[in-house]
Formats: C-alpha cells, structure tokens, sequence
C-alpha cells in the first residue's frame, strides 16, 4: 500500500481508505475489463486494417479516418442521427409533458388539491405498456403494422376512409420519420410516467397560490410546471439524445435492404454492424465508432453545459 | 507470460490486443494467469492435432474415429432435416463414436464473424443467406481451407473414381476463389434461375411466358387488366432476386465475357452496352410493379403469387421447396428462362443460368477438419444426394443421384430448361461472394432502379463507380476469373 | 368533480373535451397493436395477409401457440433470461450502489477521476467493444454461460446506474451517517444499516430502468450466448430467430403467437408493479 501518499497515515484515515478500496475495487475492476479495456482495444483497431476474421492485421494509421470522412454513407448517417437528435426527443417530451399534465394537474381541484383528468391512474397504466416490450418485439410488431400495401394495418385503416396505401417505409422521405415515430411511440409512456412524478412532486400550495391569482391552465404549464420540472427535463433529455445514437434494432427490422431506401433511413450503428459483419472491415467500423464515441460524447457535454440552470428550490 | 526476444508474429500481436483487456487495469495480477492459459489454447491451430488416425481406402483423409464434429447449416429454403436426418447420421455410421454437434441458423455471419476472430471455428459451414461470410476475406485471411483433396479423394459410390469426376461440370470451378484461385467452396446444389409461374394459372388463362421484353410488355398489360400483379420482387430483403435477372439478361446480350469482366472489375465493366439495355429493359418491366413492393420480404411476395396476385416471380429453384407448405392444390411451379432483349442477343432465349449454387466451406483452423473433408465426401454420396433431393425437392451437383425419384413439377421444368438451353448456359457471377460491398451497393441501386428513382444509365453509373472504388480499395483482396 | 370557480365552462369543456380524446387516441394506439397481435396467433396465412388484416380470426385455434411453444423454445428462454436479469440487476444494484457512495460521499486521490471514467462509459457505443468483448469473455472461458452474460450486463450497466446513484447519494443528508460514524459504526456498516435504507427510493427507480434495460438487450446476448449455445439464449434471441424463420418458413401465426408469449407475462409483471414502478419512478424525478 502506498502509506507515504497518505496524508496522516493514522488508524482512521487508513481505515477509511481501507473502506473506499474495498467498495470501489470490484466495481471497477469488471468495469475496466469489461467496458473500458474493449473500448480502448477499439481505438487502437480502429487504427489498423484488421478484418475481425483473423488474428493478422496491419496498422495504417488515420487512413481509415481519411476514407470515413470522404464517404458519402457515413456523412448520410451522421445526418440522420442529426435529424433524430432535434426530433425524436422534442416529439416524446412534448407529448409526454402534454399527457402529464393532463393526468396530473389538468383535471382541476378535488378537496383543494390539484387532480388529473378522469381515468388518469389507467392512462398511466396503459401509456407505459410499449416500455416493456423489448425492441425486437416492437421491431417485428411494426413490421407487420406497417406493411406498405393495403394488407399493412395502417393502411387498410386508411383504406377504410378512402386514403390509397402510404410507403410508410418504401419511401425515402418518409421512411425516416416512420421508424422515429416508432421510436417516440416507444418512449412516450415512460417518460409521461416520469414526468408524472415530477409533477406529483410540485407542492400543492405552489399551484393553490398561482389559482388565486388567477392563472389558468396555460400559464400553470408554462409558467409554473415546466420550470419546476426542467431537472427531470434534462435528465430526459440526456436519455433521449443517446438514444437517438443508436436506433439499430429499429432500423435494422423496419427498414428497406437495412438502411434504405437508397441510405435514407441508415444510422452509424447499422453501418459499423455492417462495416464489421458484411464487410470484414473491422478497422474501418471501429473508425466509425470512434466518431460515434465523440459525437455522443459531444452531445451529452453540450446538453450538461447549455441546459444547466440554477436549481428552484421549494 | 514469457517473452522471448524473437520476432513477434502477427498472430501474437493479435492475441496480445486480445489480451489487453486482461492486462490492463488493477486487474493484471489477479486474471493474467487464467488469461494466458485460456488464450493459449485457442491460438493454436489444431488442424494437424486432430488428424491422428492413419489414412486408408475408407478413411482417405485420415479422420479420427472419436472426433467430435461441429456442422453449421444455413436454415433457408432447403431447411436443415436434409443434414440431421441424412448426412450427419451417414457420418455417424463411419465414425460411431464422433459426437455430432449440428445447428440450423439463419444468422451465418452474426453468429461465425466472432468466432473466426476467436479462432474457435466449427467444422462444416453452411454459408448461405442474406447474412452469408465474406469468403472473400475468410481466404484472404486464411481461414478457409483448400478443396482439392476432396476432390481428389476416391468416390463413396464407386473407390476407382475421383470425387471430381462425380460432379455435374463446372461445380468445381463455380466454387474457385483467391488468386491463384483454388476450390474453397462447395457449391452443392444444381440451380437454375428465371422466371417462376404457376403453370396452371397460366393454361387457365391461355397465357405464355414471354420470349421478348416486347412480348413481356404485352402479356404484362393482359395480366394487370385481370387484376394480377405482372411481375414482383421483395425489395425489402431480396432485391439481389432482380439483380441476377438484370446480370443474366447482360449475359444474354452481351455474353458471358460481360459478367466475366464485372467479376474482374474490368474498367467499365458496368458502362457496357449490354449491362445498359439490360437495366433499361428491366427498368421497363419495373414500371409494372406497385410500389409496394419494395418494402416486401421475399415470403411475402411468394405468399401473394401463391394466391394468384402476382403472376412472374424472378427466383431460383428453391423457390419450389421454399413455399412447398403455402402452395395450394393445384398450384404447379414453372420456370420460364428470361425474355430477350433484341434479336441480335449473343445467346437465344432458351439460355439460362443452371449452376451449382448453395456454398459449403471448411474452415481450416476447424478443431476436426479431416472429419470436415470426409463430411463433405460423404454429402456427394449418391445415398446423401438423394436424400437431399426428397426432402428439399431440389437438384443436387451429384450426378446421377435422381434415379427412382419422382420430381416435382418445379424440378421438371428445370430439367427441361436445361436440356433445350443446351450449351447455352448463363454463367455465374462470382463478385457476389469476392467484394460484398460491391454487392450491397448492387441490391441498394437495384431497387432504385426498379422503383424508378434513378434511370438505367445513372445505374450503370452508379455501379461503374462502386467497381472502381471496390478496385481501388487497398484493403480488399483482389481476384480473377478467366471463365 | 369540482371545477375552480373562476373559470369559464366553454373553454374549460372544449379543452376537456380534447385533452380527453388525446388521450383515448394514444391509448388506442397503445393497446390495439398489441390485441393486433395476440388476433395475429389464431390466424391463417391468408387472413393476415388477405384484403382485411384488422379482422377477426375465423377460428380460435391454439395451433400456432403449440408450435411456437414447442419450436421456439419460449418457455425455456424466458426462464433463462428472468434467472440472468434477475442475478444482473441485483449485482449492479449492489456494485453501483457501493462505488456511487463512495465516490459521492468521499474525497480521495483520483474520485473525480473514477467518476468522470464511470460516467463517460454513457456515451459509449457498445458495438464497438464488440469483438474485443467476445475475446475477453472467451479468453475467461465464460463465452456460452449465463455467467459471462451477468457479468458483462453489469459492467454494462454500471456507467448508467453510478452516475444517478451517485447524485442520489448527494442528496441525502450527512447528518444521519455522521451520527452512526460517531456511535462506532464502521463505514461499511454505516453503508449497510444507514444510507442503503434512506436511499431505498433511488434504488428502486434505477433498479427498474435496470431491469427494463437488461431484459431489452438484443446485440450483447447475440455475441455472448453463439447458436451453439440455444439452450441458454434469451427472449430476445428467441424473438429475433422465430422473426427470422418466420420470413423463410412463412409461419406467421407462430411468429405473433411467440410475440404474444414473449408480451403477456412482461405485460402482467408490470400490471402487478406498477403501483411500485411508478412509485419508484416518482422517487427518482424527486431528485
């Protein structure tokens, strides 16, 4: 043990650093063999041109990251992943904060506390059903829902009142918005449910006052709602923006020839599952994942940074 | 771990990397020792351990008695009963004491990718599919091993001939790849490519199958008017269905030397005059299909011609077996060969693409690769061919495997297909199993050809430009095939 | 229901009235692909992919329940993966718990180190480690096992669970741990008797986003339980490969019958917990 490093050496400060070892030691030791080891392994491919198939490989420097940057696919899939980070999440938050306050503010007072709307304990219920299905399942479950002739179920639903069947994943401008409204059809539940606690958190009194002034609904939500709830906000947000770095299931089920129409639904995760599995290109697809790395990287120090505020305390 | 000051091979450096995740960290001390212990015994190829046993007439390749074999097969269109109720238990019958581990996967690439990379390998593979191996890169690398000796080994059925001379012609050659280029596949079953109809959907409505792209037009007309779809394929999933049409339809044109050049990466190989009319004549017949269409998965556009809602489906002759349990009584499967682009076609309309398809390899650091020859050895037995052709009503490379069976009436028309085509025989393209980027980027611009985003000329393009950024690509082993 | 008096009825009923109906669209959304399903199984070929796919089934024949039952080997991946989540999720909760304490609540050499490490692994893309996992796992012997699936969903699961545990632990007040330390209690158990009850809360909800997240999980199973290893595959392997089958067998009423058994008892554990659930989850927002 290094005693010297120890600031007094005495009895309780090695017992406390006894105690810090031994919580921190398995822990870390399964993270750093399990997680950040392979990760590093994976900077150091990325560098080579191993094709994942065997034990040979050379190294040839940022060459990989030369090709990634002059490839068309990648800048596509980059976009995509631009597109999903300012929609997906908005879309879910919206709806979610909609349907939270609803269920719980929206209903007016009952014995002077603020109340959802009639039936708001089964929304709950319902809303949260799509979490607990895992993503394969919604994957294959969507597949069939929207199938792009008349036998898909959205379709024949719109056949029903004379709208012709819609390529909900056949066509490359729509497809897109397709597989993120999938992906918001997902996430809304959870996120009602929890920005439902977030709500149920905000003391009555809070709302008993701004009543009396005379605040209707519109400014309870806005004025006194979002701002108490903006921490679980962020917190979702986080959540949802990482989320929008992956969205591979979802393609990989839902989309044409994977990634298609013509790349207009592909997203970096499908194209380094593709580089590495279809290609043997694993110094090529760990190059991609690198920028992955950053770009989420980036888009979690950024959301932490901007959204950062002072904390209403009540 | 001792290191020796000696060269550091590649394969250490490799299984260093491995070991990093090991090493690494405050974990070093505490997991080093079963690290090494574990890796070393997987970086070890084991093709020379497992061979004991001395060779003999039975035995040519030497396969020990008790080792234990591991089969992979492709659960496609030909399912996998084929291999646990015939070919496994055959093998077993030799060596009663290997213990036979199979799986039925559709996943080839998923579920081996990381196992060649592990360097534990079973010892047969099936390697078909959407999701096949790169065997381009697998013999770049390696890991598959070298044919030959099974070919050259004495036949099951009769000891005085080779394996080679068992086969239908051109089996052996439609497996070669690398450069100098060696037999590593096996491409095991006899497979013709055209149109598929319902034969009897077709006397009903006194309908023939299209000998020109004219003709094609007109019938196309005639059968959308009954409410059919003319002519489908699944996008989705399946669009290399259509670019085999495409390419055969080059062939025709423009001959085999057309495919032979796109193989080779020819220097316009694509922009060719007979690659363009083929894409355009093509893209003609793609103007008849709904839109649908493309985001269809190949069952369930073969569902749909199986209730007579769509009338040509361009497949293979697995199709038969593939639908066996959807098709309807009275439903009776066709092929009809591709329909000619113009009359000064290098092949006549009787010409079709009949090869040995469905690849099986070997990979060569296999824990039991003498049991891998001899599996494959005893697949081109008559008695294993046969029981292919029974279960999955399909045409093995074996010759004279057929005898006393009855074929379906998919298999019938392929039969004889194949004797009026004659000589003129499409051939195959092997850039599918060399450069599957290249490949992707076919099934990517197929559909958008077919679906009319892009015109035969951008296609021919499109194309011409990924060959020469497949041919330009340093990391991509290149190879060549003169026929 | 009463009404706050100093509001008008017209607008109030308007929006009523389309708030109400908001909800009973998304909750239709919600159920019906789900019924859609669970119709799907009694279905022929033909009446899922005929001219009405939102019809009823002419029949209500189990047959394709039995295949997939039998085929799909359901029964026998859900009881793997509830035995793997469940050893997961209380390990995580345990290691995470441990290092989100210490690093919350003490100062040494290299703790904002540890932590940023920690969370940092957030924003990691797992299919990058993908390969070198594998070898790592292989390397151990643990490629195939249930063991190897446990320990890397808890690695995986750590970075998640620190980072909020961690702030959770922030949160709590000093004064009850500063008042077992001076009665003699060891840190450990001053860990054990004191701060894991008061953060019982915070554990729930993160245990919840564990389970949920860990049964989910599609690529890790893939790569860590290979095709030899069938009998021990999850549920979401089990999807994946009858979705396969289902596109060259054609059997779809086996494929919604396996989406079904996959869905009611997931359905059922929530309904029995969601009073927990949300609980949990409203404990977690509070922070």
């Amino acid at each position: 043990m290094r005693h010297g490093k120890l600031s007094s050496a005495s009895p309780m400060a090695l017992r406390r650093y006894g105690f810090i070892l031994s919580f921190l030691a398995a822990p870390l030791v399964l993270y750093v063999v399990f997680v950040i080891a392979p990760y590093v392994q994976a900077f150091q491919i990325a560098l080579t041109n191993w094709k994942g198939i065997s034990p040979d490989f050379d190294y040839v420097g940022f060459e990989n990251f030369g090709k990634m940057f002059a490839d068309d696919v990648f800048w596509q899939a980059v976009r995509h992943h631009g597109l999903l980070l300012l929609v997906m999440p908005l879309a879910t938050i919206a709806i979610a904060l909609f349907f939270s306050f609803l269920l719980n503010i929206g209903g007016g007072q009952a014995n002077g506390r603020r109340t959802g709307v009639r039936g708001a304990a089964f929304y709950k219920i319902v809303f949260f059903f799509p979490q607990v299905l895992a993503v394969a399942i919604v994957g294959v479950l969507f597949q069939a829902i929207l199938r792009p002739d008349k036998t898909g179920v959205v379709n024949n639903a719109l056949g029903a009142v004379g709208i012709d069947p819609v390529g909900w994943l056949i066509n490359p401008d729509l497809a897109l918005w397709t597989i993120m409204g999938v992906m918001v059809w997902q996430a809304v539940g959870f996120y009602v449910v929890l920005f439902s606690a977030g709500m149920s958190s905000i003391p009555s009194e809070v709302f008993e006052a701004a009543a009396l002034d005379g605040a209707g609904r519109f400014t309870l939500f806005f004025k006194i709602t979002l701002p108490l709830l903006w921490d679980t906000l962020q917190v979702g947000w986080v959540y949802l923006g990482i989320a929008a770095f992956d969205g591979f299931a979802l393609v990989q089920v839902l989309s044409v020839d994977r990634g298609g129409p013509d790349n207009a639904t592909t997203v970096l995760p499908l194209e380094i599952w593709r580089q590495a599995f279809t290609f043997s290109k694993y110094g090529y697809a760990s190059a991609m994942g690198v920028a992955l790395f950053f770009l989420t990287l980036t888009f979690a120090v950024l959301t932490l940074r901007v959204t950062r505020r002072e904390r209403i305390e009540f | 771990m001792t290191n020796t000051p000696r060269e550091i091979t590649r394969r250490q450096m490799m299984h260093r990397l491995g070991l990093t995740a090991l090493v690494a960290g405050p974990a070093a001390g505490l997991l080093s020792a079963c690290a090494t212990s574990g890796g070393g015994s997987t970086a070890e190829p084991t093709a020379s351990a497992a061979g004991g046993a001395a060779t003999s007439a039975s035995n040519p390749f030497g396969v020990k008695a008790d080792a234990p074999l591991e089969v992979v097969i492709f659960k496609g269109a030909y399912g996998d009963e084929y291999a646990t109720k015939s070919h496994e238990p055959l093998y077993a019958k030799e060596f009663p004491k290997a213990k036979i581990t199979h799986q039925g996967i559709q996943t080839i690439a998923q579920t081996l990718t990381p196992r060649f990379a592990g360097g534990d390998v079973p010892d047969v593979v099936n390697n078909s599919g959407t999701d096949n191996l790169d065997t381009g890169s697998l013999v770049a690398a390696g890991q598959l091993l070298d044919l030959t000796p099974l070919y050259e080994a004495p036949s099951i059925d009769d000891p005085s001939k080779k394996v080679k001379d068992t086969l239908v012609p051109g089996t052996i050659e439609s497996g070669l790849v690398g450069d100098p280029a060696k037999p590593y596949l096996l491409n095991y079953v006899y497979t013709a490519y055209g149109l598929w109809y319902d034969a009897k959907l077709f006397e009903k409505e006194g309908w023939t199958p299209p000998k020109t792209f004219d003709e094609f037009k007109t019938l196309a007309d005639k059968i959308k008017a009954k409410g059919i779809a003319p002519y489908a394929y699944a996008g989705k999933n399946a669009s290399y269905y259509q670019y085999w049409m495409i390419l055969i339809s080059a062939a025709k044109i423009g001959g085999n030397q057309v495919l032979i050049d796109i193989d080779n990466l020819a220097d316009g190989a694509w922009t060719n005059d007979a690659v363009k009319q083929a894409a355009a004549a093509w893209a003609e017949i793609g103007k008849y299909m709904d839109k649908s269409y493309e985001g269809l998965i190949h069952t369930e556009v073969q569902t749909q011609q199986n209730q007579g809602k769509v009338a040509l489906y361009p497949s293979g002759s697995w199709l038969e077996p593939e639908q066996a349990k959807d098709t309807p009584a009275g439903f009776e499967y066709a092929m009809a060969p591709t329909p000619s682009v113009s009359a000064s076609d290098a092949m006549p309309y009787e010409a079709i693409r009949a090869i040995a398809g469905e690849p099986y390899v070997l990979p060569a650091k296999g824990k039991n690769v003498n049991g891998g020859l001899e599996y494959m050895r005893v697949m081109l037995s008559k008695e294993a061919a046969k029981a292919f052709t029974e279960k999955t009503k399909s045409l093995t490379v074996v010759v004279g495997a057929t005898e006393g069976l009855t074929l379906s009436p998919g298999t019938e028309s392929v039969v004889a297909a194949q004797s009026a085509a004659g000589a003129n025989v499409v051939t195959w393209s092997s850039f599918e199993q060399w450069y599957k980027e290249l490949e992707t980027e076919l099934r990517k611009q197929t559909n958008a050809l077919m679906f009319g985003r892009i015109t035969a000329d951008q296609f021919c393009a499109n194309m011409q430009k990924a060959a020469d950024k497949t041919k330009a690509d340093s990391s991509v082993t290149k190879q060549k095939r003169t026929a | 229901m009463t009404r706050p008096p100093q509001r008008t009825g017209g607008r109030v009923g308007v929006f009523g009235a389309l708030s109400h109906l908001a909800l009973v669209v998304w909750a239709i959304l919600v159920i019906f692909p789900i019924i859609w399903t669970f119709l799907g199984s009694f279905k022929t070929n033909t009446e899922i992919f005929g001219e009405h796919p939102l019809g009823l089934p002419a029949t209500f024949h189990w047959d394709a329940w039995g295949r997939a039952w039998a085929k799909a080997h359901i029964g026998q991946y859900m009881v793997n993966t509830v035995i793997v989540v469940a050893l997961s999720t209380f390990f995580t909760m345990l290691l995470s718990s441990m290092a989100a304490y210490v690093l919350a609540r003490y100062r040494f050499f290299g703790s904002k180190v540890i932590y940023l490490l920690f969370v940092s692994g957030l924003s990691f893309p797992v299919f990058l480690a993908l390969v070198p996992l594998f070898l790592t796992v292989k390397n151990l012997g643990l490629l195939g096992t249930h063991t190897g699936v446990v320990i890397v969903y808890v690695a995986y699961s750590l970075p998640f669970s620190v980072f909020f545990l961690t702030a959770f632990f922030k949160t709590l007040p000093t004064s009850v741990a500063e008042a077992a330390m001076m009665d003699g209690a060891s840190h450990t158990r001053t860990f054990f008797q004191v701060m894991l009850p008061m953060a019982k809360p915070g554990l729930i909800s993160i245990t919840i986003f564990n389970i949920l997240g860990q049964w989910n999980q599609y690529l890790l199973p893939i790569v860590l339980l290979p095709g030899n290893a069938e009998d021990k595959w999850l549920i979401t392997q089990g999807i994946a490969n009858i979705s396969t089958n289902a596109g060259y067998e054609a059997d779809w009423a086996g494929l919604f019958a396996a989406l079904s058994m996959a869905i009611i008892p997931m359905l059922i554990v929530y309904i029995v917990f969601q009073r927990q659930i949300q609980s949990g989850l409203t404990a977690g927002a509070l922070k």
